[in-house]
């Protein structure tokens, strides 16, 4: 048994902590979040060129075959720097889902997203966080050699400013959730576009018959494709969650208040001690999640425990710090609020932690 | 990063079960289903703990050349795993988890030659003499007296919280021997190697669940030899600390016995109607709670794999606080659900039908007859061994010296 990242992942996550502690510190992030773009561009093709668009992908589809820890390793510090580039939504579920067929289309998508020239957003939620696939009513009609989908989709990140969108949609109302590939542009498609609370760019998007090309969805392969991204999710979480026990404590040291920093008063210490404790038991699950998934023993109950447990911890954590930042941690200003934020965010994405607790507790 | 599944583990898991199916008596299982507490009904347990010893498994984590194994993570884990799933009377925590890797690692080799044979084949069982009615949480403030004389020490004053002294034939205990300079510099760390020296009186303390599990220690005029101190005078204080190292949930952490209480409970929970209709275990709210706590549990266990694996969490100076702190308060909540499924079936006094070996028919279930007393014994874990309060101190404080928290 060992959860220490591999000389490897150490060396990948220096490289990228180094790359986003010139380029990606709060001031720089914030000024990003206020203008026009969605992200930067010029930060996507530092990923393409650092190969971490390539990473989870086989070699085979011109990718490193990396693993998912491989994928935690840096994406914590997405995390710690609040990244608004959409790696996961892009690369771990429309990557992931295009890298699983053999059409030409497909390959020359995951070609372009690998390469940085396109960023493909995923087009899966309905709304209520859709937690498992099951949930999802969205239809896809047959329709020449293609088909047509009709719905709404929600909350797909980075949406408006993909060139292609995965969608999930039933064949026919009794079909199984399977996979779909829409060209941006496409006739019947109106975006919404709107910022989310955490700096980052979605769209609701609306389909009106709107012409689809069946994706190879085989077996558990939508399963497979969420517990991955729920796993990367909670290791952006989880690295929010670092950088806000650390500011927190931080801050707690050098406020004075009563002619004392406010870390002397008892009250204040035990909320610290338990934003301690609960960003160590969340990186220790994730650590051992990420691990158990590697070694293909990650059962539904497991993912459900991470996500359970991420949202929750996260949560509290965000609270805890600003309640102890007092009136500062109330402001845009401070990069406090915004950690909070991105919390939330991935709390409620995908099922928050009372649907993954009591899908725990149901057994 | 890896986590071993060879099928060798899983030859590993079967030899362990079958051998959990076969060695224990009847009641040694039945002293396993009727314990309340950390520590284990006596009799039975050290029946146990020498059945064990017999077979080479008593003390898992201990180096191999002292009668321990070189078993890895993962069997050390599966070995826990099994041991709960067979509910079997958890060993006692003094010497096997606490003197006895002391002495290995800071005893001298005639303190080591003379006391870890008893230890581990369980002919010896250890008291700790730490708290005192004016020093709990301020253990440093400890006042009980040592004064050399000749080639012994002279012992006046008390311990209380003295678990288990009336069963125990030997004692560690941290005693002041000076007055001087930082209340921390003046205790010394003693071995006693008897319990009925003369001017030494033992007086059990009935608890709130009706068991006398604690005592207190009386000391008038104990004269005991100095061959008994580990590490220097008034050096008791670091050697105390070092202590702490081992408090690291023995060999397979506190996860499987927490889990299986939320076995039990998913049981109890199938066979008790809920007011709103149907079954407990299939409401919501009760599936949300329960999975809550089984979520932090695992959390818990993935913390204390991490420890044993030898990830850099446990170089952490407050890794022993915050293990503590998540382990006591677990406990908690798991022993308050227990109660609370079992309700007002709970709320008989069963003290006899609870001894191991009684002929008194329980009221109701095994789990009414544990549910209580369990509840109530297990307000004592945010208490003992350094209070949460005190625990969430020492983690506060580390992250003052280390500047940040992650």
């Amino acid at each position: 048994m060992d959860f220490t990242f591999t000389e490897e992942q150490q060396m990948l996550r220096d490289s990228v902590g180094k790359y986003l502690a010139k380029n990606y510190d709060f001031d720089a992030r914030q000024k990003l979040v206020r203008s026009d773009a969605p992200w930067s561009p010029d930060v996507w093709q530092q990923f393409a060129e650092m190969v971490l668009l390539a990473l989870p992908f086989g070699e085979e589809q011109g990718g490193l075959g990396g693993s998912i820890t491989d994928c935690v390793a840096f994406v914590e510090l997405f995390g710690r720097h609040l990244v608004i580039e959409p790696f996961t939504h892009s690369v771990m579920q429309a990557g992931a889902a295009l890298a699983a067929d053999e059409g030409a289309a497909a390959k020359a998508w995951l070609k372009k997203l690998i390469a940085g020239e396109a960023v493909i957003a995923f087009a899966y939620e309905e709304g209520h966080g859709t937690p498992s696939p099951d949930l999802i009513t969205m239809t896809a009609q047959p329709s020449g050699e293609g088909y047509t989908l009709s719905g709404e989709k929600r909350l797909v990140v980075g949406g408006a400013d993909a060139q292609a969108l995965v969608v999930v949609a039933r064949k026919g109302h009794s079909g199984a959730p399977t996979l779909f590939l829409v060209e941006a542009g496409a006739e019947g498609l109106v975006a919404r576009t709107y910022p989310m609370i955490d700096g980052r760019s979605a769209a609701n998007i609306r389909f009106d018959g709107v012409r689809a090309a069946a994706l190879t969805c085989a077996g558990q392969q939508l399963d497979r494709i969420l517990a991955q991204t729920i796993i990367v999710q909670c290791a952006e979480a989880v690295g929010a969650m670092g950088a806000l026990v650390a500011l927190t404590s931080e801050y707690a040291m050098t406020r004075k208040q009563f002619g004392m920093p406010i870390a002397g008063f008892q009250a204040v210490a035990h909320r610290l001690a338990d934003m301690k404790i609960a960003y160590n038991k969340a990186r220790a699950t994730l650590l051992y999640t990420a691990a158990l998934a590697e070694s293909g023993a990650a059962r539904p109950r497991d993912i459900a425990i991470l996500k359970g447990q991420t949202g929750k911890l996260g949560r509290a954590i965000g609270e805890a710090a600003i309640q102890t930042h007092g009136g500062v941690g109330m402001t845009d200003e401070l990069s406090v609020s915004h950690y909070h934020k991105r919390l939330l965010a991935c709390d409620a994405m995908f099922g928050d932690h009372s649907y993954h607790f009591r899908k725990v507790g149901r057994g | 990063m890896n986590i071993d599944f060879a099928p060798e583990l899983e030859a590993f898991r079967r030899e362990v079960a079958e051998f959990f199916a076969a060695a224990p008596t009847p009641t040694i299982r039945e002293a396993g289903r009727k314990t309340t507490s950390v520590f284990a009904p006596f009799k039975e347990c050290m029946e146990w703990h020498r059945i064990l010893f017999e077979k080479g498994w008593v003390a898992p984590h201990w180096p191999k050349e002292y009668g321990g194994t070189d078993w890895s993570v993962e069997q050390r884990f599966i070995f826990a795993e099994e041991y709960r799933k067979a509910d079997l009377p958890p060993l006692l925590p003094q010497s096997l988890g606490m003197v006895g890797p002391l002495l290995i690692d800071l005893g001298t080799q005639e303190q080591k030659d003379r006391y870890l044979p008893g230890i581990l084949s369980g002919q010896d069982f250890w008291a700790q003499g730490y708290s005192e009615p004016n020093s709990g949480s301020d253990l440093a403030s400890l006042s009980c007296r040592a004064e050399a004389e000749g080639d012994d020490y002279i012992i006046n004053g008390s311990k209380i919280w003295t678990t288990y002294a009336h069963h125990a034939n030997r004692m560690f205990m941290l005693v002041r021997t000076s007055s001087e300079g930082k209340k921390q510099q003046g205790i010394t760390f003693l071995l006693l190697d008897r319990m009925d020296y003369p001017g030494m009186v033992v007086r059990p303390i009935v608890g709130l669940d009706g068991f006398p599990e604690q005592c207190e220690v009386f000391f008038d005029n104990v004269r005991v030899p100095q061959s008994g101190r580990v590490g220097a005078e008034n050096d008791g204080w670091s050697v105390a600390k070092h202590l702490l190292k081992h408090e690291r949930g023995g060999s397979g952490g506190a996860s499987p016995a927490l889990m299986r209480y939320c076995e039990r409970a998913r049981e109890a929970a199938a066979q008790t109607p809920s007011p709103f209709g149907g079954m407990l275990a299939d409401d919501p709210v009760f599936q949300r709670d329960i999975g809550e706590l089984e979520a932090d549990i695992a959390s818990l266990g993935h913390f204390e794999k991490l420890a044993i694996s030898g990830h850099d969490v446990a170089l952490d100076p407050a890794f022993p606080s915050m293990n503590k702190t998540i382990n006591s308060e677990l406990v908690q909540r798991a022993s308050t659900l227990m109660m609370q499924i079992s309700g007002v079936d709970s709320l008989a006094r069963q003290l006899e039908a609870l001894r191991v070996g009684s002929n008194v028919e329980p009221l109701g279930s095994e789990f009414d007859l544990v549910a209580m007393p369990l509840y109530l014994n297990s307000r004592a874990t945010t208490i003992y061994a350094g209070s949460n309060e005190v625990q969430r101190d020492l983690i506060a404080r580390s992250m003052a010296s280390a500047g940040a928290g992650a």
